[in-house]
């Protein structure tokens, strides 16, 4: 009887607060899968940018980033075009694609939730020095618009465990800027970007793509090439 | 006169005489003299003339380097007030916070 009992207790399932425990490490988060999953969910959107950057040089001979907000991701390119990898990202809680004016200037606490948007656009991004003597890739220095891992800070907001579920919707869930795995700025964007930046694309939420990417208009949709 | 100071003028005359001749120069070594010296003074004008101009030529470089560092004084404050402005801004940048 009582190794029955004993047995029951281990099969167990564990309680709520071991599940929600963060991972030891977030290297060893299964970042194969997290890009696996996230290339598979690349949006319509993202690839025809990415056509258009690779096809028009626009990038500059510099590596860049395209930030897909719809699917939460990430795709990371090096300066010849070619993919390095696709990460899940956390963005701007709120859906948008436009900055309020004067928010680079506003203390995290003065932000209302409607203006947690992560803006839209190209963005020529750099390596620079925010508070704290920490540096941050600037992807928009005006409205204070950085990419950058996970903050230590607020645990309840649960973040990680956010970037690595498989739902889209959580993942929205900053003030502004866009985090992205550990693993991937160490290892590839820092070194990438480091010396003299590169591009960051932000699709859009709800403007139309050719509205934020105005050149876009001049690269034929792959579909209608087809056709 | 005695006879012994007859005896003894004519000795006394051409000493005398001898002594008077060796005191003047002949015209011919004043004139070597004289250019002997002339030389010198003309290479020591020739000199003083080179002096002069090295002196001239180093007072307008010297002029001009105290005008070429007025203007870098001026410019090194102009430097400082930009260097003092990034640093300004720089620090303003180290309180910039992103929008995590």
């Amino acid at each position: 009887m009582i190794h029955a009992l004993l047995a029951l207790a281990l099969v167990a399932p564990l309680p709520a607060q071991a599940v929600e425990k963060p991972p030891t490490s977030e290297q060893t988060v299964s970042q194969t899968s997290a890009a696996e999953n996230d290339e598979a969910r690349r949006s319509e959107a993202a690839t025809r940018v990415a056509d258009w950057i690779a096809a028009s040089g626009d990038n500059g001979a510099l590596p860049y980033i395209i930030i897909d907000k719809a699917a939460a991701s990430l795709l990371l390119f090096d300066a010849k075009g070619k993919l390095l990898g696709a990460a899940p990202v956390l963005i701007g809680v709120a859906v948008g694609d436009e900055a309020t004016p004067g928010i680079g200037t506003k203390n995290l606490a003065e932000i209302g939730p409607a203006e947690r948007t992560t803006p839209a656009g190209r963005f020529l991004a750099k390596f620079g020095m925010a508070a704290g003597r920490q540096k941050v890739l600037w992807v928009d220095y005006a409205t204070s618009v950085a990419l950058h891992p996970i903050p230590k800070g607020n645990q309840k907001e649960r973040r990680r465990q956010r970037m690595l579920s498989p739902a889209i919707d959580d993942n929205r869930i900053t003030f502004g800027c866009i985090n992205v795995p550990m693993a991937l700025y160490n290892k590839s964007v820092r070194p990438l970007f480091q010396k003299k930046g590169g591009y960051v694309y932000v699709l859009p939420d709800t403007k139309p793509l050719d509205v934020v990417f105005p050149r876009l208009r001049a690269q034929p949709f792959p579909n209608a090439a087809a056709s | 006169m005695s006879p012994s100071l007859k005896k003894l003028a004519p000795a006394v005359m051409i000493l005398t005489g001898s002594l008077a001749l060796g005191g003047c120069a002949t015209k011919g070594f004043v004139r070597e003299q004289v250019a002997v010296v002339s030389q010198r003074v003309d290479a020591l004008e020739t000199q003083l003339q080179a002096t002069d101009a090295t002196a001239k030529s180093a007072q307008a470089e010297a002029q001009s380097a105290s005008g070429q560092a007025q203007n870098n004084g001026q410019r090194l404050d102009q430097l400082n007030a930009r260097v003092d402005g990034i640093e300004q801004r720089m620090q303003q940048a180290q309180q910039k916070r992103p929008r995590n």
